[in-house]
């Protein structure tokens, strides 16, 4: 392996202003993880028009650290109010919860930051040697291979998510179909335009990342805003106490190496990966009625697991150019912004904004470390301030933000409607993430669909004909088969896990 | 400190009262009617043959999916739930999308000060319920501080009435 581009990497994540945006990304994650609401993929989405005029290194950098910053953000209410401020750290609070109701909150919390930092740490190395195999393979790739692997991307975000599975697949068609709506890429002849140049260059993806990650969601909190405010409780400083430590020592290590190994499946991702680590754990306890009551594994397990999740989920979507989940489905219209197309040959032709960001993450996660044990009693304050209070400002920034875009009133209105639809997909029990996946999808897929079919000469079986193609066809139907089983034994896992001990 | 709490399963925040059967409909629904008016505007394209796909092809195809998919919705609606009900905040919710759909249709009519400052004030007092006092000194404050961040920061040419 040559090491001159790893290298150059880190004299990218050494720059000063990389240095800032990093900081400022990890802090801003940290924030929105403490704050419940506002999700990763909404505040990216919001923040997208301000990384126009960035480098694209310090662009992506200051994001990602949004995206695994929140993972550690997260913990601290989960822990101290039993109010997750991320989905992925909902089974934290069980034992977390518990501890810090005997007294044991700073010490908890200090296991959470170590753990999360060991997790995203070991997570960043293995990605470091695997993303370069298997971006090689991916350089073979042509038009069919394209076409199947964006399926798979599709299908797998899909069915590995928590709704239904017909309604995810509804919600990708839908963002297909938007997809599709302006010039047709290879004719030029408008589709769907309804006569208005408006939509004559078809919907910025930033447009529909802010419309429905951030808009969305604000509507939506805004139907269930009456969240009762708890007194928290006292603790001293984040510092895990000598038998903790020796304690979940073994559960760090599990949880990493279950987070990273979901972490890299489209749709596992930080949620899945720490309800896993949870039931790891609790399976391989000595006493496992311990679990429930305060038992520190129960922490440990899923922070390393969510931390090392959220890392090597950057892993398809910087080799293979698929995002895993919502969020790479944000981040990856953020590499469009800048002229990047994530993929095989990123690595090779942007070797600096490849490694520099690779590398800004051991230095977030050295930040997020520093950061979370003397402040977390900051971040706490933060607690106190009114949702009613941010939702309004937040709203503000997006609606300027998606008006810088182009400088156009019009997109402000595009950009309420999908706010709208995404609430009303919500409320109907639709994901909005295939949807999100699918329009960013939906080009890749339609151009290399067609490119295929004129080179096949109009017959399908081609695809299962060239071995390359074949084999990801192979992966598909093996996912459309077996992921739903999977499934459903996995459910009733996670269920026996997280259902509350017997006395 | 009691442990009268510890035997409590996943915490669920505020989780939202299920959809009846109604909804779980118009779930299902939704997709057909959409797959199937964007069907007929495909169709009004060139479709092309699968050798030579013409710009309709591809939306046939993804509209056809969309339907097929909102009749298995509506197919498993009988039992399958997933929807949450509308409730009284629902009322919130549609109005703040029309101030915001005011808001944007203001903008470049009248400058960006007074649409944000009464977007902000209506939020904060109706849908945030703040006082009246601190209601005017965020909405002020707020308008302030992105004419200052927007327009003198980073140079967003906003239609704006105050020119400093």
């Amino acid at each position: 392996m040559d090491l001159s581009p790893v290298l150059t990497g880190f004299s990218v994540a050494f720059e000063p202003e990389n240095l800032l945006f990093c900081l400022l990304g990890v802090t801003i994650g940290m924030l929105i993880g403490v704050l419940p609401g506002l999700g990763p993929a909404a505040t990216i989405a919001i923040l997208l028009p301000i990384t126009y005029n960035l480098e694209p290194a310090a662009a992506v950098i200051m994001l990602a650290g949004i995206f695994y910053g929140a993972q550690y953000g997260g913990t601290i209410t989960s822990v101290l109010l039993k109010l997750p401020g991320e989905a992925s750290t909902v089974v934290t609070a069980i034992d977390g919860h518990a501890l810090a109701k005997r007294g044991e909150a700073g010490s908890a919390l200090g296991v959470a930051a170590l753990a999360s930092f060991i997790g995203g740490t070991a997570s960043i190395l293995l990605l470091s040697f695997i993303a370069p195999a298997l971006a090689g393979v991916a350089l073979a790739f042509g038009p069919a291979e394209y076409t199947v692997l964006a399926l798979i991307g599709i299908f797998l975000v899909g069915t590995l998510g928590s709704g239904s599975l017909v309604k995810s697949a509804a919600a990708a068609a839908a963002g297909l179909l938007l997809a599709t709506v302006g010039l047709d890429p290879l004719l030029g002849t408008p589709r769907f335009t309804f006569g208005t140049d408006q939509l004559a260059d078809g919907i910025d993806f930033v447009i529909v990342a802010m419309g429905l990650f951030g808009i969305g969601e604000i509507l939506y909190n805004l139907e269930h805003r009456d969240r009762p405010q708890s007194a928290v409780p006292a603790f001293g400083r984040a510092i895990p106490s000598r038998a903790q430590w020796l304690r979940s020592r073994l559960a760090i290590l599990r949880g990493s190496a279950v987070g990273f190994v979901l972490g890299i499946l489209p749709g596992g991702g930080a949620t899945m990966s720490s309800l896993v680590a949870y039931a790891v754990e609790k399976r391989s306890a000595k006493d496992p009625s311990r679990f429930g009551k305060g038992a520190i594994e129960g922490v440990a397990g899923p922070e390393s697991a969510n931390n090392a999740a959220a890392t090597s989920s950057f892993i398809p979507l910087l080799t293979l150019g698929i995002p895993a989940n919502a969020t790479m489905a944000v981040l990856f219209g953020a590499l469009m912004l800048q002229g990047i197309t994530p993929g095989p040959a990123l690595m090779t032709e942007h070797p600096d904004v490849f490694w520099g960001v690779v590398n800004s993450m051991y230095l977030g996660n050295l930040l997020l470390l520093a950061l979370s044990i003397p402040l977390i009693g900051v971040f706490v304050r933060m607690l106190k301030i009114r949702p009613g209070v941010l939702a309004p400002i937040t709203i503000v920034i997006t609606m300027l933000g998606v008006y810088s875009i182009r400088n156009n009133a019009f997109d402000m209105l595009l950009a309420v409607a999908l706010g709208l639809v995404g609430y009303a997909m919500r409320k109907l029990g639709f994901e909005p993430g295939p949807f999100v996946l699918a329009f960013v999808l939906g080009s890749l897929l339609e151009g290399s669909f067609r490119r295929s079919m004129r080179i096949f000469g109009g017959d399908v079986t081609e695809f299962v004909q060239r071995p390359l193609s074949a084999t990801l066809v192979g992966v598909l139907v093996l996912t459309v088969v077996v992921i739903p089983v999977l499934r459903a034994v996995r459910a009733r896992q996670i269920d026996r896990a997280t259902e509350p001990a017997e006395s | 400190m009691a442990e009268n709490e510890t035997e409590d399963a996943l915490p669920e925040p505020d989780a939202p009262a299920p959809g009846g059967r109604g909804l779980a409909a118009v779930a299902g629904a939704v997709p057909v009617v959409l797959g199937a008016a964007a069907a007929w505007l495909s169709l009004r394209l060139d479709i092309g043959t699968l050798t030579d796909p013409g710009p309709g092809l591809w939306p046939l195809i993804v509209s056809a999916l969309l339907v097929a998919t909102g009749i298995g919705i509506l197919v498993s609606a009988r039992r399958a739930g997933g929807t949450e009900a509308f409730t009284r905040g629902a009322i919130s919710v549609a109005a703040a999308a029309v101030a915001l759909f005011a808001y944007a249709s203001l903008f470049e009519v009248v400058g960006f000060e007074i649409p944000t400052l009464l977007l902000l004030a209506a939020w904060l007092r109706f849908l945030g319920r703040e006082s009246w006092l601190s209601t005017a000194l965020l909405s002020v404050g707020v308008t302030a501080a992105a004419y200052a961040l927007f327009i003198l920061g980073l140079g967003v040419p906003l239609p704006h009435l105050i020119v400093l």
